[in-house]
């Protein structure tokens, strides 16, 4: 052994690491919380692999409480890490490989993850709806466990998604998670499903490679990939092309799977056509963990770098306004619930968007107050919309006319979401959308007043049609895209509601309960360093606060006194009405050249801001 | 929207994008720069700390060992969700008959075929095993050599004939490899967990380098790897196959008017 | 020239996506799709070239020898397996497709509207 050359064991300077690297790494695992750290990662990863060697024996009732218990295992650990993490963030690295095993300053060689409160609590979150959801899904799928597999899967790569502290490992969730969303959306093997689930894989997968781009440029600037190092060298360095670049492709990624114009596309038909119980999982969590990654390296990397700020406090703002109108515009428009649905998420990512392009600790805190509140009215809505799918046979809410009044509690749930999402004076959404936007420009605060009454007199609209039989003509939505479509129908209704009601219930939770723990997490999250004190209090503009939802209420009343177009004047205002709806109709086409294109746009509008 | 608006937008879109295509392109580091600090950390140091000669290995399965985690979940993902996108309400069948295309030819399989494939069969699986087991000292690894693996599958349905194949590659054993292997890496990640020290921390003896035995943990996770790349790709094989055959019933999976 | 494999990447995810564009056939489009995968291998093993140096496989070679970057070899090597991946899913799509609607062209295949 002596003799091979190069393999001086015993010379090296390393050799007096080799024993301790054993022996004294142990020391880098110091507390239970840091231990347990992976976990939330770890347990659903095993659990599903499992369950995979043994599908072929296994029953499917057994995976379901399988799933549902790992849900909320994964809930409470994240939940404690949040706790923990309160006195100082939960860091480890993987392998052993700590800062100082690469003999070299300022390079790091291993994977970390670093739980602060903000991210622990959406992650906790994660758990929470995945619970409720794999709960709904009960009696869903009889495929020997494999649709449970591919669920375990997906909340596996969201809580790895939100813990981790290197770009190339949350790009490796990030692909996992749209992994699993492919293969979910086309579970049901419908026409529209797998068209759907195609259009989805085309753009996420741009999106995907765009974000490897991104990394590969962000590598060959800083030579790194852990945040905290990558913040350091973008820092220290000036003005770079490469950095930009390297930030625009990445962005263009999280704005794709976060659904903002003009990336937005693919969301309309595949939450349309995925199972219920996954559109839940997408809607609620999905879509807008992608702003909150995106917020929080922009807030921990790039926050020094001059041409990325400004193009987040500028150009995302707009973006975010006109993904706000657009959503709004088109969920008034539609027929089929869950396209309205998938239509008001994009709606309410716009609005999320304004939020997290402000990059301050107050709007960020008002952005992960939205991102629960919204996420968990989205979910309930969809389960209403899965209940009728399953127990009615139809989506649309015309044909549903007046067919479900027995099936009225799914009604009142309905009815009280739609009212939550239009800005109904309780709970956690409203208490978010006065303090998302502290800029409170005039325009900004109409956009959002405006498109929150849209999707929410939408919801109202189908709501009353399809469970009280109340109803004026119908408006723009009679020309909108719908099929026949089902979901398995020997589901207990009592099951479904339940889940349904648990989501509304915790959606009513009183905003300034979570607040001053998302103030205090928030600032953890943008490494701001403050003493313990408590937010001033923001006295929200009374008017602002109550107008969205009079104007939904309004809008709502409006739609019910609806009458035919019988004389010319009438027909020709109505026609003048429908124009710009069939101009969006038309644009949103369904062909995925199209999107593909308007992503290039968006990506070409993102590199004319930062460039210039 | 039509074909010439589409490329109008994209037109108008790349107005913008090759200017700054040709502005990135100048500023990053000249093509043939020495190594970033990053990778020239991970060369000087890994043979002496792990025992292992391949650097992109010892990175893969050590120092960013969690990364190679995630990517095999994704393989495993990918082949369920084709698996259930595939069996549909078709089920899992096990096909007699070949489907028929009208005025192709079906030539009988000779001896030739069936002596070559055997032991070619044997040689790829051999090598593919050879090629995961020394993953951490010459190039290759678990990835590598399941796909070899995976591949001599096909070669064995080539000389055996569909009936004798299926017989003998059954889907619940296929689905045991895939699972287990995932579940065996995951667990390699947890045991050092559960003893104290971090994920996926070496803490087997690291053997000699250029050895079979080297690198320690890194071993088990290659070929864990290795066994569930290869239960992938042969279920993926098996499926695609599955639907080459006549299908049982006329009726066409799923819904819908 | 010492841009010449960048200006090759960005190439290659543009005729990629020009493919994606124009497409008429969906598994034309998941071959496009593969193409711009490609871009990204081509970018990310450039940027960790050395000219004159070796592989980072320290069989014949001492440890020391100027060898390229590993990192960058195996985020590459992750890179291809997502390829596969959801190459695989892909293709299981258009086929199921193909079963049900007869045409690949994805003029005609939109969802939620009958196919024309």
């Amino acid at each position: 052994m002596p003799a091979q050359a190069g393999i001086r064991l015993r010379e090296t300077p390393d050799s007096r690491f080799r024993g301790n690297e054993r022996n004294g790494s142990r020391g880098s695992i110091v507390t239970i919380a840091q231990a347990l750290l992976p976990v939330p990662v770890l347990l659903p990863l095993a659990v599903a692999t499992a369950l995979l060697a043994v599908a072929h024996w296994l029953p499917t009732a057994v995976s379901n409480v399988l799933g549902i218990i790992t849900a909320l295992l994964v809930m409470l650990l994240c939940g404690y890490l949040a706790r923990e993490a309160l006195d100082g963030q939960v860091l480890q690295w993987f392998g052993g490989w700590t800062p100082a095993s690469s003999q070299r300053p300022g390079v790091v060689l291993g994977i970390s993850f670093l739980a602060d409160p903000a991210s622990a609590a959406v992650a906790a979150y994660v758990g929470f709806m995945f619970a409720a959801a794999l709960l709904f899904a009960f009696g869903y799928a009889e495929t020997r466990s494999h649709f449970q597999i591919l669920m375990l899967l997906f909340l596996a790569a969201m809580v790895g998604f939100c813990l981790t502290h290197d770009l190339f490992n949350m790009f490796v969730w990030f692909e996992l998670m749209s992994v699993a969303g492919f293969a979910l959306t086309a579970y049901p093997l419908g026409k529209s499903s797998l068209e759907g689930a195609f259009n989805f894989t085309i753009i996420n997968a741009l999106g995907s490679f765009m974000m490897l781009t991104g990394v590969g440029l962000l590598y060959a600037r800083t030579g790194t990939l852990d945040f905290t190092q990558m913040g350091r060298v973008v820092t220290a360095s000036g003005a770079d092309a490469v950095i930009g670049a390297g930030f625009c492709l990445i962005a263009a990624a999280l704005l794709t799977k976060a659904a903002i114009v003009p990336f937005h596309m693919w969301l309309s038909d595949a939450h349309a056509v995925a199972p219920s119980p996954v559109s839940v999982i997408f809607s609620g969590i999905m879509v807008s963990v992608a702003l909150f990654a995106l917020g929080k390296i922009v807030a921990q990397i790039f926050i020094h770098d001059g041409a990325v700020m400004m193009l987040v406090r500028t150009l995302f703002v707009w973006l975010g306004t006109a993904t706000a109108i657009v959503g709004g515009l088109m969920a008034w428009a539609q027929r089929h619930l869950k396209r309205l649905l998938a239509f008001s998420t994009i709606a309410h990512l716009g609005i999320m968007l304004i939020g997290v392009a402000a990059v301050a600790p107050a709007a960020m805190a008002g952005f992960v107050l939205y991102l629960f509140g919204h996420g968990l009215i989205k979910g309930a809505l969809f389960m209403v919309a899965g209940i009728l799918l399953s127990l009615r046979a139809s989506g649309d809410e015309i044909v549903l006319y007046r067919k479900a009044r027995d099936l009225w509690p799914a009604g009142v749930a309905m009815a009280i979401g739609g009212l939550l999402l239009g800005g109904l004076p309780y709970g956690l959404l409203h208490r978010a959308t006065d303090t998302i936007d502290p800029s409170a420009a005039p325009l900004i605060t109409a956009a959002i007043v405006l498109s929150t009454a849209l999707t929410g007199a939408a919801v109202l609209r189908a709501a009353a049609r399809i469970f009280a039989g109340w109803s004026g003509a119908p408006g723009p939505e009679i020309s909108a895209p719908t099929e026949r479509d089902h979901e398995k129908d020997d589901r207990p209704f009592w099951l479904m509601l339940m889940s349904c009601a648990l989501l509304l219930a915790v959606a009513f939770t009183p905003g300034t309960a979570v607040e001053t723990f998302l103030s205090q997490a928030t600032l953890r999250l943008m490494d701001i360093q403050a003493p313990n004190v408590p937010p001033p209090e923001r006295q929200p503009n009374a008017l602002v606060s109550y107008l969205p939802i009079a104007l939904t209420i309004g809008l709502f009343v409006l739609s019910l006194f609806r009458q035919r177009a019988t004389t010319a004047l009438s027909r020709r205002l109505f026609h003048a009405e429908l124009l710009p709806f069939r101009a969006l109709q038309f644009v949103h086409s369904g062909i995925v050249s199209d999107y593909v294109a308007w992503m290039m746009l968006g990506l070409a509008a993102l590199a004319l801001v930062i460039g210039w | 929207m039509t074909t010439p608006w589409r490329l109008a937008l994209f037109v108008l879109a790349l107005i913008v994008l090759v200017p700054a295509v040709w502005h990135v392109a100048l500023a990053l580091p000249a093509f043939g720069a020495p190594t970033e600090q990053y990778g020239a950390a991970v060369n000087a140091l890994l043979t002496a700390t792990r025992h292992v000669t391949n650097m992109v290995a010892a990175v893969n399965f050590d120092v960013r060992g969690f990364d190679t985690l995630g990517e095999e979940s994704m393989l495993v993902c990918a082949v369920t969700g084709a698996v259930v996108l595939l069996r549909g309400t078709r089920g899992e069948s096990m096909t007699d008959r070949a489907g028929k295309i009208p005025g192709r030819a079906v030539a009988p399989r000779t001896d030739a075929t069936v002596l070559v494939c055997r032991i070619a069969a044997t040689l790829t699986l051999l090598f593919g095993v050879y090629m995961a087991l020394h993953g951490t000292v010459t190039p290759g690894g678990g990835f590598q050599g399941g796909a070899i693996a995976g591949s001599s599958l096909m070669l064995l349905y080539l000389g055996e004939g569909y009936e004798s194949w299926r017989r003998m590659v059954r889907s619940p054993a296929l689905d045991v490899l895939e699972g287990g292997g995932a579940f065996v890496f995951v667990g390699a990640a947890a045991v050092p967990l559960m003893l104290g020290y971090a994920l996926l921390q070496n803490v087997l003896p690291f053997g000699t380098p250029k050895d079979l035995y080297s690198g320690g943990l890194m071993v088990v996770a290659n070929f864990a790897v290795g066994v569930s790349v290869a239960g992938s790709f042969g279920l993926l094989l098996l499926e695609f196959m599955e639907e080459t055959r006549s299908p049982d019933s006329e009726s066409m999976p799923d819904e819908e008017d | 020239m010492s841009i010449l494999p960048w200006l090759t990447a960005a190439w290659l995810f543009g005729i990629g996506v020009y493919g994606v564009v124009t497409s008429r056939h969906y598994v034309h489009l998941i071959g496009c799709l593969t193409v711009c995968q490609s871009a990204t291998y081509l970018l990310l093993l450039s940027i960790g070239y050395w000219w004159g140096a070796g592989p980072p496989i320290f069989y014949d070679h001492p440890p020391g020898t100027p060898a390229v970057d590993p990192v960058l070899q195996a985020l590459v090597l992750t890179d291809i397996v997502v390829g596969a991946a959801v190459t695989a899913l892909l293709l299981v799509i258009a086929l199921q497709v193909h079963k049900r609607r007869g045409t690949l062209d994805p003029q005609s295949l939109r969802p939620l509207r009958p196919s024309q």
